[in-house]
């Protein structure tokens, strides 16, 4: 179930159906009860009145005025009945009511017992019955026992529940659908910001609109706010992007046309030697530009910690590996303390372009020690130290300023220096060059 | 010295094995990661060069897989990408240096012979032993600094054994690592070159190179000299 709305429709509907479920069951049964009460209570009365109309007649039996105080007793069919039995169930008086009806005699209580009982006509009909059993003093002073019975058709109170029920659930089933329609309006309009994101991100999408407005509720504010700023670093990207491929697109061409210039002569010697030159210009091009936005690590709104230790110690067994023949001593300080925030493939461009290029200059020592800036902010400086012939200060600048005029950069090294210069940028660092105690250059940058 | 070259461009792959023959080399080629493997694991290597970006089975991958099975000749890496990420991932899954492209053949063929020399035990950049020396790049002996005129197998059997100097190489690890592919196969034939290598580098009979240990083998016995 992908949908907030469908979700919440039905919890909802299941929660209601369970609510109104086990209030129907209460009250119907509550209702029932006080029916049957009541019923009970009539026919109780009802037998009451039965008693005190009867007179101990002559032959032994008990005599009924012909009218009965209650006229339903009189009229056939009227849905309340009674009769009389003397011993032996045999038949003593019947109600006008029960004409032509046969009142089953049912569970007959001994003397002086009385009891309910549901039972039924032969037509099915559903009776409530309220017998007694009485001992009767005739004049002769002889008790002869005596079975009252009064019973009541249930059809009207059944008629009744049922009409009961069908109100009950048709209130509950109206209630339910307003309630399920309201919620879903709510959600509707609760669901109308996250919509409105849809809807603008797809404008993004499209380029008719530029970022997502303003006007949303206070939860949303946060996932706007950075949407927005991914937007706009997406779009930064991609412009950084094109104009990369568009500088290497162009810068490649007039090497290209050297090459194709200098094929129309490659009987002439040297020919080999000036088209490898213009090979590693095309070279010195291509990884310029490849790695500048891969730098971009300083702007993407994610940023991870570095880990500088594990990744220096990685990359200086690397390059132990690579220095094999030379076999520097390469010494390595860390504080702990020290951090960069960014792409750690940044980082390891940094000190790998260091690294190596002390462990090529270097005669046999090479120092790389990472310190922070800052004590309470942090920040990295990493010096790389090498005991080489070290860079004269004018051609630290010249170094500094290679790859600037890409077109006009001469083929052959220190662009490893520019790419430096470039990611410490980035980072809102610097790069400087200097004279090192091992006697050789030694390269600082710092990361703020 | 048997080399693999792993690489999937056909001229780049087929121009570079061309390439290491001509420097002494027998080359085996393998165009995919997983034809890479099978070769690396299954024949006779004395170094590998492997692309990174394969299809089937990513250069990373094999070197990682050659290292865990405990093959140790070097491993050289070719590679487009040469950001020192892609550098130290490749060094740190075993590899032992990398050359990226576009590169010229020297640069290979220099970096195998570092290399190889380095899987010999040798540091520096000359392989002097006794009055012997030999200069793997330009493919050359010298006694007492004198040229000596070698053919090409003739070459290779000194290359080998010296490389390996004070190491016991057998007559079948020789003519495994040595023959190209198709050759007639068999060891009588090194003891001739053995034989006719003895007469041009010790012809009276004097500093006695090569050692024939019977059963065993042949080793180079003089003393390396270690300089830088």
């Amino acid at each position: 179930m992908s949908s907030l709305s469908a979700r919440l429709l039905v919890s909802v509907s299941v929660l209601l159906l369970f609510f109104f479920g086990v209030t129907i069951v209460v009250l119907d049964s509550a209702f029932r009860h006080a029916g049957e009460q009541a019923r009970q209570d009539i026919l109780d009365g009802q037998l009451m009145s039965l008693l005190a109309a009867a007179e101990p007649g002559e032959q032994g039996v008990v005599e009924m005025p012909p009218d009965m105080p209650e006229p339903r007793f009189s009229n056939i069919g009227s849905g309340l009945y009674a009769e009389i039995r003397g011993a032996q169930g045999v038949m003593v008086w019947r109600s006008r009511s029960a004409l032509g009806l046969e009142i089953p005699a049912g569970v007959t209580p001994q003397g002086g017992d009385q009891f309910f009982a549901e039972e039924f006509l032969a037509d099915g009909t559903p009776l409530l019955t309220y017998s007694i059993a009485v001992n009767w003093e005739f004049p002769d002073g002889e008790l002869r026992p005596f079975v009252f019975k009064v019973a009541e058709s249930l059809d009207s109170f059944n008629a009744q529940l049922a009409n009961f029920r069908r109100q009950l659930f048709g209130w509950f089933a109206a209630v339910a659908l307003i309630m399920l329609l309201s919620i879903s309006i709510l959600m509707g309009r609760l669901l109308r910001p996250l919509r409105q994101v849809e809807a603008e991100i797809k404008d993004i999408e499209d380029g008719s609109r530029a970022t997502l407005s303003d006007s949303y509720p206070t939860e949303l504010q946060g996932v706007a706010r950075n949407m927005n700023l991914l937007v706009s670093n997406e779009r930064a990207r991609s412009d950084r992007y094109r104009v990369t491929l568009d500088n290497l697109a162009h810068s490649l061409k007039t090497p290209l046309a050297a090459i194709r210039a200098l094929l129309a002569e490659r009987s002439k010697p040297g020919f080999e030697e000036r088209a490898n030159e213009q090979i590693d210009r095309m070279d010195e091009i291509v990884r310029y530009q490849l790695r500048k936005p891969a730098a971009s690590g300083a702007e993407s709104p994610v940023r991870t910690r570095v880990n500088i230790a594990a990744e220096l110690k990685k990359l200086v067994a690397g390059l132990q590996k690579v220095h094999h023949a030379k076999a520097p001593a390469i010494e390595l300080t860390v504080d702990p303390q020290a951090s960069m925030r960014g792409d750690s493939g940044d980082f390891l461009e940094l000190a790998g372009n260091l690294v190596d290029n002390a462990c090529k200059w270097c005669v046999a020592r090479v120092r790389v020690t990472v310190a922070v800036t800052d004590k309470a902010s942090g920040g990295m400086r990493l010096t790389v130290a090498d005991d080489g012939p070290g860079i004269p200060a004018d051609a630290a600048e010249a170094l500094l300023q290679r790859g600037t005029r890409l077109d006009e950069s001469t083929p052959g090294h220190g662009i490893g220096l520019a790419i430096v210069k470039d990611i410490a940028h980035s980072y809102g660092g610097e790069l400087t060059i200097a004279q090192s105690d091992l006697g050789g250059a030694e390269i600082t940058v710092t990361i703020p | 010295m048997r080399l693999l070259v792993i690489e999937d461009d056909n001229t780049l792959r087929e121009t570079l094995a061309a390439q290491l023959s001509e420097a002494g080399f027998a080359v085996e080629q393998a165009a995919d990661g997983k034809e890479g493997l099978y070769f690396a694991l299954e024949y006779p290597i004395d170094l590998a060069i492997i692309d990174l970006g394969l299809p089937q089975m990513s250069g990373l991958e094999i070197i990682r897989e050659l290292r865990k099975q405990g093959k140790s000749f070097p491993i050289l890496i070719l590679t487009a990408r040469d950001r020192w990420e892609d550098k130290v991932g490749g060094l740190d899954a075993g590899a032992d240096d990398y050359v990226v492209k576009p590169f010229q053949f020297e640069e290979v063929i220099a970096r195998v012979n570092a290399l190889v020399r380095r899987s010999g035990g040798w540091a520096s950049s000359e392989m002097i032993a006794g009055p012997v020396s030999l200069d793997l790049s330009r493919q050359e002996v010298k006694v007492n600094d004198v040229a000596i005129e070698l053919t090409s197998f003739e070459y290779k059997i000194i290359e080998y054994l010296m490389v390996r100097a004070g190491q016991v190489i057998s007559k079948t690890e020789l003519t495994e690592r040595l023959y190209d592919q198709d050759f007639e196969r068999d060891s009588n034939v090194i003891e001739v070159f053995v034989g006719r290598l003895r007469k041009k580098l010790d012809p009276d009979n004097s500093i006695k190179p090569i050692e024939t240990l019977r059963g065993r083998g042949y080793r180079f016995g003089l003393e390396r000299k270690q300089s830088t």
